[in-house]
């Protein structure tokens, strides 16, 4: 399928260079449009057409994410994000450091601008495999309130446990599903792109399980609980809105098969210790 | 009990914070306008920007490394850190 692909300028970065170079590969085995990153912050009109119809790729050099920033600059919607700068850490061998790449880092461009096109001309290809969610999350009916000069946070009276992190846990069996506060995504504000963690990953207590990216942030997602993720919310790529909608229900970030709950517990609070935290939180933030 | 704690521990015995490091870091202080909790602090003279609040840091946030373009920010090991709170917790917790 063809998609519209923002590169980084990245003109003084190895990183940069990398990532023209993913780009322009993959532009050229998928058939995608190339979007550049300098007319578009200089004439947006000029690809006003292409945003609107193309689902959007963003191919950033490192995490200042300057493409990121023009797409959301523009009013973009992002359906595919990367970062050469986690690939480059997860490659076997280093890349040059040279900001046109060397042998090494055409290598390393060539294996990404494989993946990526692979994946992008898959998309419509097969539908979707159906999420292997478990049933027995309840919605919530009962809320406590933490009020601080506007705002007004929201946060579960029962059902859910938290850390101090602003994340959450729901428990049905031996499954748990994660996802961040009322308090963290009013923070945040919109949320306009959703990182998955990959199915089958094992997780840590308090390690990352995806990530959300507002226009002002990106928050890692502290995981409340060690296990193996089973499940990612389908809806978030293309409605990653729905953290701020519905932060404790349609919005969740993942499914894991849980692990160690009963230690994991010792570093968890419940709704009221956790309000308790909101409002010391949102005290110091207008300070 | 002291006033900046986690999880009921005193802020002051869990040495999470970010490092920096000075052979990557390019000094764009993107790290410094994106935490709000004032961690780090800008200097006249050399380095231009160091940790000045390392207790200020959240635990388990890596927010500022994720907003680091050179990649010249790092944290400590979390599982390491978790395993120093839940001991704490144990030795503060015996009689």
């Amino acid at each position: 399928m063809k998609h519209a692909l923002l590169c980084c300028n990245g003109m003084d970065k190895a990183l940069g260079g990398l990532a023209r170079e993913v780009t322009l590969r993959c532009a050229e085995a998928t058939g995608s449009e190339i979007i550049c990153p300098v007319l578009l912050n200089n004439a947006p009109a000029r690809y006003r057409q292409s945003l609107d119809t193309l689902p959007l790729v963003v191919i950033d050099g490192c995490a200042t994410r300057c493409a990121t920033k023009l797409a959301t600059q523009a009013g973009a919607r992002i359906e595919r994000k990367l970062l050469v700068a986690d690939e480059v850490k997860g490659a076997a061998v280093a890349p040059e450091k040279t900001l046109s790449p060397g042998p090494v880092g055409l290598e390393l461009a060539r294996q990404l601008a494989e993946a990526l096109a692979r994946e992008l001309l898959a998309v419509g290809a097969e539908p979707a495999a159906e999420p292997a969610t478990a049933p027995g999350f309840e919605t919530p009916t009962d809320f406590l309130t933490v009020t601080h000069d506007k705002y007004i946070f929201r946060i579960p009276s029962a059902g859910y446990l938290f850390n101090e992190n602003d994340c959450w846990v729901q428990v049905s069996g031996t499954r748990a599903r994660v996802g961040v506060s009322d308090y963290v995504q009013q923070k945040l504000t919109d949320i306009i792109y959703y990182e998955p963690p990959k199915v089958g990953a094992v997780v840590e207590q308090f390690g990352e399980v995806g990530a959300i990216e507002s226009t002002k942030a990106v928050l890692e997602v502290i995981s409340p609980v060690s296990g193996v993720v089973v499940a990612v919310n389908p809806l978030l790529a293309d409605s990653p809105g729905l953290v701020n909608e519905e932060p404790y229900t349609g919005g969740w970030i993942a499914e894991l098969e849980i692990t160690d709950l009963d230690s994991d517990a010792e570093l968890l609070i419940d709704g009221a210790a956790y309000a308790a935290i909101v409002k010391k939180k949102a005290a110091e933030d207008s300070k | 009990m002291a006033e900046n704690t986690f999880m009921g521990v005193s802020r002051e015995k869990i040495p999470w914070y970010p490092t920096i490091d000075y052979a990557k870091c390019d000094f764009c202080m993107e790290c410094d306008k994106f935490c709000p909790h004032k961690v780090f602090e800008r200097r006249e003279g050399t380095p231009g920007l160091v940790v000045a609040n390392p207790t200020n840091c959240v635990v388990f946030c890596r927010a500022c490394s994720k907003a680091c373009g050179p990649d010249a920010i790092s944290f400590p090991n979390k599982t390491e850190i978790t395993a120093l709170i839940k001991r704490i917790r144990e030795e503060e917790a015996a009689p």
